[in-house]
């Protein structure tokens, strides 16, 4: 299982614009799913990361929502950059950590960008909603265009923002596209209580035809 | 109380003895405590002697204070170098200094040697005022929680106003666990590492051989032994084997492998110490007996197997209830004795309490030991941890 980012791009965007999103001025993709995640997350909210990297979204959420926050991560010097933000966090497998909590235990669990690396992701989508009240999913959509684009035509693997990596630099994946996830929702009675599709910037909301225009995808889920 | 409070400046003066950045020459002090205390057990002893060491300066506010809490075998000695002559330095000299991972610069360290020791603090080899003797095994028995209310004295005697951190390693996490459950408004974080909630039946096992091997020994004669004398082959085999617990099946063969003594010679069948290992585990039993008492042995892995927090406060999470500090666990991956899955649990037990903790695992191949080990990575951890900005505001025990 892994809850890691395959890389850290994006690390140095970070490193400018400390506390985020407050600032003006240009904006890394990476944080503009920290936006729509953070306008879900209810203030003083009891959160769980999956996947929380160096705890920048985290950071965000207890500097904004004044959230509790726990992150897990399988690194340890991310578990260090974690401890260093003043966060909670847990070294090891996601699925195990939330095994060992009760119900209903999270008002939410947060699982952004790293929907595409879990191993067994229904495991942990179910376990997630067990734990939590509500699961933020975030993801790439290897459905859009330009995803498509290199597979197609260039006859590559997709490369984006997030996923900067050759094949040869990447770890496994197990791409999904929005079709796929709201099948799998529809599949399981997952409830999904908001969306939110962001075009090819990131930034933009996404019109119409979200699984071939749409770059990027936050999903609300309950389970009722 | 015999012993002034001293709040010493950091001595520099004798930087020959060990690198610049040591803590350098240092002393122990005795807290000598008058009054009865009471032992968790109902017995009681009139007063105690606990001796400590401290570095760098306590602050004006006295809550800049980081109690080092020592393990098993260890003491109050962690840190600098006790004369120019010293062939080692405190146990926990690589991690405790000025510049280093707890910054004697920012930090006031307190350690002390645990009551039931043999180190300086009161414990079964000390005399008893009622005999002139020693006490033997008519001290009171000790456990892990007498040992923090006696450490908590002494930090009352010094002035400590909060303790900004209380860390240790194995037993030393154990103590670190009771400070911040007995004394919640006290302490503000707490570092574990290398440590349980309560043995395993293995780790127990352990503790019962070495048991054995010293009350077995006819020179133990039911605790009743000079000074220099007693079950010195019982408390050697003891630290023999407990030696091996701390270290790993990887660690060992690395450290060792199958290498013979120089002097062992081409004989195979002779049954006096051939390989290296060995003789290293003599060497360890021998200078053992020199320094530690068979009947302090006896008492302190007793205490270390009745810990049991989840047994004592019901629960793990109701033994955590009342913390306030923000916890960091640390877990080494080949430790045996005290192994992950138990130091994961004391911080999925704090979290599902709804208190702050943080789980880290070191990836090592030193066993039960690595919490000592020279390690860039778990400094960073440390300084991450005692460096990192006030603590946010809210109630998290929702």
């Amino acid at each position: 299982m892994s809850s890691t980012l395959p890389s850290e791009p994006g690390a140095a965007a970070h490193g400018a614009t400390p506390r985020g999103l407050v600032a003006k001025g240009p904006i890394a993709k990476r944080t503009i799913d920290m936006q729509v995640i953070g306008e879900w997350v209810e203030p003083n909210a009891r959160v769980l990361d999956l996947g929380c990297g160096r705890g920048e979204l985290l950071d965000y959420l207890v500097q904004t929502k004044q959230v509790s926050a726990v992150g897990v991560d399988l690194d340890f010097t991310r578990i260090t950059a974690s401890v260093r933000r003043g966060l909670s966090a847990y070294q090891g497998d996601m699925t195990d950590f939330m095994r060992s909590f009760p119900d209903r235990h999270f008002d939410r669990v947060i699982c952004s960008r790293t929907a595409q690396e879990l191993n067994d992701p229904s495991d942990v989508i179910l376990e997630a909603l067990r734990v939590g009240r509500a699961l933020t999913v975030g993801f790439v959509n290897h459905g859009f265009w330009k995803n498509r684009f290199d597979g197609l035509f260039r006859g590559r693997k997709p490369r984006n923002a997030v996923y900067t990596t050759p094949w040869h630099e990447s770890r496994p994946a197990n791409p999904l596209t929005i079709a796929d996830f709201e099948d799998f929702c529809r599949a399981r009675q997952i409830r999904i209580a908001r969306r939110v599709h962001l075009l090819g910037d990131w930034r933009t909301r996404c019109p119409a035809f979200p699984n071939l225009l749409a770059g990027y995808a936050v999903y609300d889920l309950m389970k009722d | 109380m015999t012993d002034e409070v001293q709040v010493p400046t950091a001595s520099r003066s004798v930087a020959e003895a060990g690198s610049r950045d040591d803590v350098g020459i240092v002393q122990a002090h005795d807290f000598i405590y008058p009054r009865p205390f009471t032992f968790k057990s109902g017995q009681t002893l009139p007063g105690f002697t606990m001796r400590y060491e401290t570095y760098g300066v306590l602050n004006a506010t006295r809550d800049n204070v980081i109690v080092i809490c020592h393990a098993l075998s260890g003491d109050h000695h962690c840190a600098g170098w006790h004369s120019a002559a010293d062939r080692k330095p405190g146990w926990w000299n690589n991690l405790i200094g000025p510049g280093k991972a707890v910054d004697t610069r920012r930090f006031f360290v307190v350690c002390a040697n645990v009551l039931g020791g043999c180190q300086g603090s009161t414990g079964p080899s000390s005399p008893n005022p009622a005999t002139g003797e020693p006490y033997g095994v008519r001290f009171p028995f000790v456990t892990i929680r007498d040992m923090v209310h006696a450490q908590k004295l002494l930090l009352d005697h010094l002035g400590v106003a909060e303790v900004y951190a209380v860390i240790g390693g194995s037993m030393g996490g154990m103590l670190a666990m009771l400070f911040v459950i007995e004394f919640p408004g006290f302490v503000r974080r707490q570092m574990v590492m290398a440590s349980t909630s309560r043995e395993s039946a293995q780790a127990i096992a352990f503790n019962e051989v070495g048991r054995q091997a010293i009350m077995q020994d006819p020179a133990w004669n039911q605790g009743v032994y000079p000074r220099d004398g007693g079950p010195r082959v019982g408390l050697a085999v003891a630290r023999m084997m407990a030696h091996i617990t701390y270290l790993s099946d990887v660690g060992m063969d690395r450290k060792f492998g199958r290498r013979k003594r120089e002097s062992a010679g081409s004989d195979a069948y002779i049954l006096d110490a051939q390989f290296e290992v060995e003789s290293y585990l003599r060497h360890q039993g021998q200078s053992f007996v020199t320094r530690f008492d068979a009947n302090s042995y006896l008492y302190i892995t007793r205490a270390l197997d009745q810990f049991d927090l989840a047994h004592a406060y019901g629960s793990l999470e109701q033994a955590f209830a009342p913390v306030h500090a923000e916890s960091l666990i640390v877990g080494f991956t080949s430790d045996w004795l005290f192994p992950p899955e138990q130091n994961r649990e004391i911080a999925l037990a704090l979290l599902r309490a709804g208190k702050r903790a943080t789980y880290a695992e070191l990836a090592t191949d030193l066993g039960h030991d690595s919490f000592l080990l020279e390690s860039e990575e778990l400094y960073a951890l440390v300084r991450a941890f005692l460096e990192r900005g006030e603590p946010y505001v809210f109630d998290f025990a929702i």
